[in-house]
Formats: structure tokens, C-alpha cells, sequence
């Protein structure tokens, strides 16, 4: 994977987690991809290595594990996939 | 041996009907002679839209045009050779405060991010990207807008922050990307662009 993406079930909870996972993970913030869902909404990006740090936080914030998702990331234009983790 | 057609001191139109003569006749390989450089590039249009090649060579006043069918047409090739022009470089983005839009800061805040996000993963790039007032506090405060300025500077796009305005906020010396201007050069780039978004 290229870099790990999280997205959310609403704009607040990506906020949320946003605040939570600044401190400890380079995120960034970005639209949701295309290629998991045509809506439009934010989702937050990382890096591969700090996936278990990503997990760890969220776990431990206000969010339910039902109101975000994770996806690996690979490629870039047509060739992009994201499979869900 | 191709076909030679000399039709050197033969007045307009005559040496392209010549040409169109032999094309008409079947011939696939040939090649004319002329003595003037207008009848070359009447010639070389006419070889473009019949689907030939005609490279022209000169020797001692005389311009010798080697026809060739199927091998492109010059003008076609010229084109595909020549560097494209910088994607968009005709459209430029004006930034005059720090979120997108008005209401809640904190989204204004993120979808501002994810505009030069998307906008650094696209095709199209503005030509220029204009920051005024409020607009810059994203190339001085904001890291993640910073880092996708840096990309976009690198891809040939023009960043250009108002120095009056880093002067206002105190923010002259955190400037990470981007040129300090003036209202002169943000207008005349404006000017210059085919549309300018306003965010």
C-alpha cells in the first residue's frame, strides 16, 4: 500500500479523529476517493508504517468503530485500488 | 528512383496542382522541385492535407520537397513534437481568505486542504495560484496547503503571495512557498489567465 486512508460516516467524525490523530500521525486531509464512494466527504490519509498507531487512537477516541473505515491505497490514476483493511 | 516534378519558375498555383497531378496518378514517392519559399509552404499544406510527409531541402536557390505518403503529416508531426503548453496555464486561482466559504472554520479549514489536495492530483493545474488578505495565512501557517503548494510550485504552477498583506499579518518571515508580489503582478497575472476562480 502507498499510504492508509480512513473514512468516516460523518464530517464530525472525521473532524474528530482528525483532532485525535494530529499530535501522533502525519494525516492529511483529503476528499474521499472516487473509487469508494461517490459522495462527497473527507477522509483523512496517513502513512502505511503508522497504521497500528491510527488504529490504537481511534480505538481509543470518542468514535465508534462502526463510524469509520480503513482502506489500503496503491497506484495513482487508473491504476489506483483501495481494499478495504 | 522517385518521380522528380521540377517546377522550378512555374507561378502560383502551378507546382501544387504538379503535386496533386502525381498524387492523383497514384504516386506514393516523389519529389519537387522549386525556387521560391512560398510555393514550399503551399507545397508542405498541401502534402499535410493529402496525408504526406514533405521534408524540404535547399541547395543553391533551389528547394527540393521529398513527397512521401503515409509517413504523417509534417504539420501533424510538428505538433505532436512541439512541448505542450503547461496544463491549464491559462486559468488561475485567486485565494482571498483562509477557508473555503463561510460558516464553521474548522471545515472551512479542511476543505481548503482538500481543494489543493484534489488540485495537486489533477491533470489540469491553474497556471498561477493568488494569495491576498487572509489567503496568506495557508502558505505561511498551514503545513498540509504548504506542502501541496510545493508540489504544485514544482509542477511549473506560479505561486504568487501578496507582500503587503504577509506585512499586515506579521507573517513575512514564515513564508514557506511562493513568490512575494504585488497588486501589480496578481493583476497582470489575472489579466493574462482565460478565467480566474475565486475562492
Amino acid at each position: 500500500m502507498d499510504y492508509g486512508l480512513i473514512t468516516f460516516s460523518s464530517t464530525h467524525g472525521a473532524i474528530c479523529a482528525q483532532k485525535a490523530l494530529e499530535p501522533a500521525v502525519p494525516v492529511r486531509v483529503m476528499p474521499v476517493l472516487r473509487e469508494i464512494s461517490l459522495g462527497c466527504g473527507m477522509a483523512l490519509r496517513f502513512p502505511p508504517q503508522a497504521l497500528e498507531t491510527v488504529r490504537d487512537i481511534l480505538a481509543g477516541s470518542e468514535l465508534r468503530p462502526g463510524e469509520y473505515a480503513f482502506y489500503a491505497v496503491t497506484g495513482s490514476g487508473p491504476a489506483l485500488r483501495a481494499e478495504p483493511l | 528512383m522517385p518521380q522528380i516534378i521540377d517546377a522550378k519558375g512555374k507561378p502560383c498555383p502551378t507546382p501544387v496542382l504538379m503535386a496533386k497531378k502525381a498524387m492523383a496518378e497514384g504516386a506514393e514517392a516523389f519529389t519537387v522541385l522549386v525556387d521560391n519559399p512560398t510555393a514550399v509552404e503551399n507545397l508542405k499544406r498541401l502534402a499535410a492535407n493529402q496525408g504526406f510527409s514533405a521534408a524540404a531541402r535547399e541547395e543553391n536557390g533551389t528547394f527540393a520537397l521529398d513527397f512521401v505518403k503515409g509517413e504523417g503529416c509534417a504539420v501533424c508531426e510538428a505538433a505532436i513534437q512541439s512541448p505542450l503548453p503547461a496544463p491549464g496555464a491559462d486559468w488561475a486561482v485567486f485565494i482571498g481568505r483562509d477557508i473555503v466559504g463561510d460558516g464553521d472554520r474548522e471545515l472551512g479549514t479542511n476543505l481548503m486542504r482538500m481543494f489543493f489536495y484534489t488540485l495537486t492530483q489533477s491533470e489540469d493545474k491553474p497556471g498561477a495560484v493568488l494569495f491576498m488578505n487572509a489567503g496568506v495565512r495557508l502558505p505561511t501557517l498551514d503545513g498540509q496547503v504548504a506542502e501541496h503548494l510545493k508540489a504544485l510550485a514544482e509542477a511549473g504552477v506560479e505561486i504568487l503571495v501578496c507582500g503587503t498583506c504577509l506585512n499586515f499579518y506579521g507573517l513575512a518571515e514564515q513564508l514557506q512557498v511562493g513568490t512575494v508580489s504585488n497588486m501589480y503582478d496578481i493583476v497582470t497575472r489575472m489579466q493574462k489567465a482565460a478565467k480566474v476562480i475565486s475562492l
